[in-house]
């Protein structure tokens, strides 16, 4: 049970600093429950009592019309019940929802400051975008964990009692059983549901991730497949995929409807007790009818919930994970003073991606002094892009040091690091947001004039004055209505804009024809000047103004012609 | 319709079981011609609506016979409950006090085998009352079973309706497959293929919500009201006649209520994905803001604009749940009316106009219920009709399946020995481009190469991908062995040809089940023995697992030049008579070109060769030249 519960309760836990709006909406919400038991019980009451006469007011009916003072009233109070009951009903909507939007938004914030505190080098560095995505989808589906659960149990914790108390005052073995009833449909039956569906929830995520990528490898490769004549291949292969989550969602669906015609019956077998009790307590029977069908109906969601459960509860636990897990590289407790100067040392640095992998570097010396240019050469997939990661600390060496200004950079902050050194990565990401603010995000009060230098010198300029809004035409999702050579371009402008003394440009030339590239590394050369540029490559063009060349071959770096 | 107005918010967030809400509409594409796109897809919706016809039909009866449960089990306990006043008001008067007379009561017709009229000839002071004919076990058994019958026609009801949500989503999905893989490597041009994929999966499982929940409860909410209208109109008219006019208040009062805030409302949906892209989007790009020390601001900037949005959506909402309250509203009105009618009537000393029996007016108030039932889950399910008309606008905009091409006769071309042949071939791709081949003209005898040269853009890999069936020239022919390549159907012209561009795709699964899609039915050996020629088992052999290597989405990331020689393995597998290579060295490095050229050199041998390159590549093979300058032949 505890597998299923436990994220969701840790979820819940990290709501703390909603806990006045939760509180409001809950006490709202029973309110609103509270009226609509009234309102039920009183229009039952108000049957009996004058059908019965006053001469034996039975005590539910006393209870019910306790408030009004007379037995008169109950028109009254029904009217009064049935407009407040409308009132709260509207109210309790308002402030669950606003409670929920605070909750979620909470969340939402909360997980991007866990994962920007630990994932840096992880995450979302190397084609992890997708991942990311689907934990997003992770943290939007626990919307309903107050809604659909949290408030319902709340009610029903409230009404068993009332139910009890109620039923009890005039029918002991009533009471009894009605309340049994009860506590199964709200408590035992969910818990029941919710028993198991962690596994379930798990293998319905596992087929839906199959089906994505069928479906995207499938149209991302439908020059392949057209080519190759493949296309009723990856059909049957999308749509056997489909079948497999067809057949979890049915599995998943019937468990649903089971409990849920559970929840059903149970509530009737209740009404059914207490018609079978009819003429034994008359008008007690009358009364707990009505009251009877309000209380399950208030609790009948909970076992359909309880059957959802595990999929929320998977849900969270990822979530939990990807916020919680510890950095890839942790700050140093007491870290360093950032160092004067910024000459990169890399010192007998011998490092893979992880265990069961080649070596990326065996032995990697090398020392960038300040304001040099140099170009890192080497065939693709050999780990050129490492160097940046393991200088900006995103991953940590095996051995060897790795100095920033004679201090090794694992004593140093990350802030201060990620200042020095401003990386443009093949991964670089260009936001939904407005060329200005994405050209921004190093610099943020870089003014007009500085950004327009900085898109004549991706030469980019000139595609960016076409465009009627300028600097203010909003990008796409991943920078959509530009090319991908657009793209990198922009990426770059925002590179060159960053005040950062060391410049590490990855590939900054792909995507590019020739005679831009040409052109842009020419430019390169005036505007990065002053500044430490690492060029990774595979190739140079010549026009290149460098300092010194190194070629990365087998995890070391030599020195080649300068 | 009237239903469609009951447009309660029931809930503004999805529910937890739904499919995640439409994470895209970006305010670039929503905003074009909304009218016109809001029509299609309302029009596409129905059609589609039409065809699901049989499949919603089983979720719509079982539901109705759940309604039809509920209201018997609301009438015997009526019944019931009324045998229960007869035994309270005997203990207290002995004799039948009531004076009102019921002569004529439409209850007493209605059902008079339950006994349920009983007590009310009883009231009226008919000659002695026979005892009540019908047993309370009879009440009860009838109670039950009913029950049981409600409990399991609710089962079948949603089996049905995720049945029909199911087969619904089955044919939308293939469907749309099939459109794309018809339209072929063109429709990539225009769209990113993660933004199609996720039309094919995200959006078609959001309309499950509509085919398998909304479409019932629509129906439902028409047929079932009406039932229960019914069986209170047999009850008692007045009671119909209060029903009715609740129920009529429902859509009347949330038109008057909700015209203004259902568009708010609907507009609101959007910003609310909106922030749920913007959160996506700012969580892809979570190391480039890490990365440049803006993570703590861009925190701050997510709360903020999920506060405002928050403070937005709450004053639409609280005009939006007004008309959620118009339902509230109609059904306590006509509960109040009717207990406090009912009390009248059944009091000792009042209403000598009209009388009702006591088990009619108990199953009258249990009815009230049972009649908002319908409406209520309608209003619940009424965010997925809302999402539906999205994704079908999404799903509209996919390329409609190209016609098939016109087999005038369909050509058998020789399986060894391709001849190919361009005459006067004009072909544009884009008109704002202009020609991308103009009057272009070449002939290649079978087993010889043709090396295409020219700077980029002179339309060497559009030859190529003329050849592969991926576009089509408006005039001029293209033949192969000198058969119309228009002729010839593109199963056997996949056959006739094997490909190698300049990033090849590699899909998820092991190195040798991607060499294998080449051709499918291939053997082990053969597998292995492709991989080694084109230089694959040099670095799988370093693998983990060696070609049982899985790779693509979430496998082992390999370079360029490796997914290149993993290309050529397929190429060599596939063992066409024709083959083209589109630059296929373009992206390496000298080491890994120098690799992939002598595997390209070996597979050569015996095929009809076309290459496209602008690189020293092209000079590593011997053959004829062909030099290419804006889609014509250079002199």
């Amino acid at each position: 049970m505890n597998e299923v519960a436990g994220p969701l309760l840790r979820v819940i836990g990290r709501w703390r600093g909603q806990s006045g709006w939760l509180v409001l909406g809950a006490v709202v919400s029973l309110a609103a429950l509270g009226s609509a038991i009234g309102l039920m019980l009183v229009a039952g009451a108000a049957l009996t009592v004058r059908r019965g006469g006053a001469a034996v007011p039975h005590p539910i009916a006393l209870l019910a019309l306790a408030a009004g003072g007379s037995l008169l009233a109950a028109p009254l109070l029904l009217r009064a019940l049935g407009s407040g009951r409308v009132v709260l009903r509207y109210l309790d909507r308002l402030t669950s929802h606003a409670a929920t939007f605070r909750a979620l938004a909470a969340l939402r914030v909360w997980f991007f400051r866990g994962l920007a505190a630990n994932s840096a080098g992880g995450l979302g560095f190397r084609h992890a975008g997708d991942v990311l995505a689907r934990l997003v989808g992770d943290v939007e589906a626990l919307d309903g964990l107050y809604v659909r659960i949290l408030l319902p149990l709340i009610g029903a914790l409230v009404l068993a009692p009332v139910l009890a108390v109620a039923l009890g005052l005039f029918s002991i073995p009533l009471a009894a059983i009605v309340t049994a009833l009860f506590v199964l449909a709200a408590f035992v039956l969910p818990l029941r549901a919710a028993r198991g569906t962690a596994a379930a929830g798990q293998s319905q995520a596992e087929a839906a991730a199959a089906l994505r990528i069928a479906i995207l490898d499938t149209l991302s490769g439908l020059p392949e497949v057209r080519a190759f004549g493949a296309e009723g291949r990856m059909l049957a292969s999308v749509q056997a995929r489909e079948a497999q989550l067809l057949a979890a969602q049915r599995a998943q669906a019937r468990r649903v409807a089971t409990f849920g015609a559970g929840a059903l019956l149970l509530g009737q077998v209740a009404v059914l007790a207490v018609l079978t009790m009819a003429t034994r307590h008359p008008s007690a029977a009358i009364v707990a009818a009505f009251l009877v069908v309000a209380a399950f109906e208030a609790v009948g969601g909970l076992a359909r919930a309880g059957a959802l459960a595990g999929q929320a509860s998977a849900a969270a636990r990822r979530v939990l994970e990807a916020a919680e897990a510890p950095a890839v590289v942790a700050d140093p407790p007491h870290p360093a003073p950032m160092p004067a100067t910024h000459t990169l040392t890399f010192e007998a640095v011998r490092f893979r991606w992880q265990p069961d992998l080649p070596y990326v570097f065996e032995q990697l010396d090398l020392s960038i002094a300040p304001g040099t240019r140099i170009a890192l050469l080497g065939p693709s997939g050999i780990g050129k892009s490492s160097l940046a990661a393991l200088a900006l600390r995103l991953a940590a060496p095996e051995s060897g040091r790795i100095l920033l200004g004679g201090t090794d950079i694992a004593t140093l902050p990350a802030a201060g690091l990620h200042a020095r050194i401003a990386w443009l990565s093949q991964t670089t990401h260009l936001f939904a947001d407005t060329i200005r603010n994405n050209l921004r995000l190093c610099c943020p009060d870089a003014d007009d004039a500085m950004l327009w230098q900085a898109l004549e010198a991706a030469r980019i300029a000139d595609a960016v004055r076409a465009l009627p809004e300028g600097l203010d035409t909003w990008l796409g999702e991943g920078g959509a209505g530009f090319s991908g050579g657009q793209g990198r371009r922009l990426a770059l402008a925002r590179t060159l804009l960053s005040p950062a003394p060391i410049l590490i440009l990855d590939e900054p030339c792909a995507g590019l024809d020739a005679a831009t590239e040409r052109d842009f590394l020419t430019t390169l050369n005036e505007v990065a000047a002053g500044r430490t540029v690492i060029l990774i490559a595979h190739r140079l063009t010549g026009v290149e103004r460098l300092d010194r060349i190194w070629r990365l071959s087998g995890g070391v770096a030599v020195a080649a012609a300068a | 319709m009237a239903v469609h107005v009951v447009a309660v918010c029931g809930s503004a967030f999805h529910s937890m079981n739904a499919p995640s809400p439409p994470v895209s509409p970006s305010p670039a594409t929503s905003s074009a011609e909304p009218g016109r796109s809001a029509a299609l897809a309302r029009a596409w919706l129905r059609a589609e609506t039409r065809r699901a016809g049989r499949t919603t039909r089983w979720p719509i009866l079982t539901g109705l016979v759940a309604v039809a449960a509920g209201a018997l089990q609301a009438v015997l306990a009526g019944a019931v409950l009324a045998r229960a006043l007869a035994a309270l008001a005997a203990a207290l008067h002995p004799p039948p006090p009531i004076r009102f007379p019921l002569a004529g009561a439409p209850a007493a017709p209605a059902i008079p085998a339950l006994g349920i009229t009983a007590y009310g000839q009883a009231a009226a002071g008919l000659p002695p009352p026979p005892p009540p004919h019908t047993a309370l076990w009879v009440l009860l058994g009838g109670f039950l079973l009913a029950m049981l019958v409600r409990a399991a026609a609710n089962y079948a009801s949603e089996r049905f309706a995720f049945a029909a949500g199911a087969t619904a989503r089955r044919h939308l999905r293939s469907d749309a497959m099939a459109r794309l893989l018809a339209a072929g490597p063109a429709v990539l041009a225009g769209q990113h293929s993660g933004a199609l994929a996720a039309i094919v999966m995200d959006r078609i499982e959001l309309l499950d919500g509509y085919f398998a929940r909304y479409l019932p409860a629509r129906t439902l909410a028409l047929v079932g009201p009406a039932l229960i209208l019914l069986v209170a109109l047999a009850l008692d008219p007045f009671a119909a006649l209060v029903l009715a006019l609740a129920g009529a208040l429902v859509p009347f009062g949330m038109a008057l209520a909700g015209i203004g805030a259902k568009r708010a409302t609907e507009r609101q949906f959007a910003a609310l994905s909106r922030l749920q892209v913007r959160f996506l989007d700012r969580m892809r790009g979570l190391s480039t803001i890490i990365l440049a020390g803006r993570a703590e601001a861009e925190a701050a900037a997510l709360q903020t604009a999920a506060g405002d949005l928050r403070r937005r959506t709450m004053r639409v909402l609280r005009v939006a749940f007004l008309s959620a309250s118009i339902l509230d509203l109609a059904a306590a009105a006509a509960l109040v009316v009717l207990a406090i009618h009912y009390a009248q009537v059944l009091a000792p000393a009042g209403a000598p106009a009209k009388g009702v029996a006591p088990a009619a007016a108990l199953g009258v108030l249990l009815l009230v219920a049972e009649f908002f039932a319908p409406l209520r889950s309608l209003a619940s399910v009424y965010q997925d009709g809302i999402h539906a008309r999205s994704a079908a606008a999404e799903l509209i905009a996919l390329p409609p399946a190209p016609p098939e091409p016109v087999a005038r006769t369909v050509r058998n071309v020789a399986a060894q020995g391709i001849s190919v042949a361009f005459e006067h071939v004009n072909l544009t791709r884009d008109a704002a481009r202009g020609a991308v081949l103009s009057d272009l003209s070449f002939r290649i005898p079978a087993g010889e190469t043709l090396v295409l040269v020219g700077p980029s853009g002179s339309g060497k890999s559009t030859v190529i991908e003329t050849l592969l069936g991926f576009h089509r020239p408006q005039s001029g022919r293209v033949t192969l062995n000198g058969a119309d390549l228009s002729d010839v159907v593109p199963a056997a012209l996949s056959r006739l040809t094997a490909w190698v561009g300049q990033r090849p795709k590699l899909f998820a699964g092991t190195i040798a089940e991607n060499i294998r899609f080449a051709r499918p039915e291939a053997s082990e050996q053969e597998v292995t023995a492709a991989a080694r020629a084109a230089h694959v088992s040099d670095f799988a052999e370093a693998l983990p697992a060696g070609l049982g290597t899985r790779i693509g989405e979430g496998g082992f990331g390999l370079s360029g030049g490796q997914a290149q020689r993993i290309a050529i393995a397929r190429a060599f597998l596939r063992n066409a008579p024709l083959l083209l290579l589109d630059e296929p060295t373009a992206h390496l490095d000298p080491a890994s070109e120098a690799l992939v050229l002598d595997s390209l050199r070996r597979l050569a041998v015996g095929r009809t060769v076309i290459l496209a390159s602008h690189s020293a590549a092209a000079y590593e093979f011997s053959g004829r030249r062909l030099h290419l300058a804006a889609g014509r032949v250079a002199a």
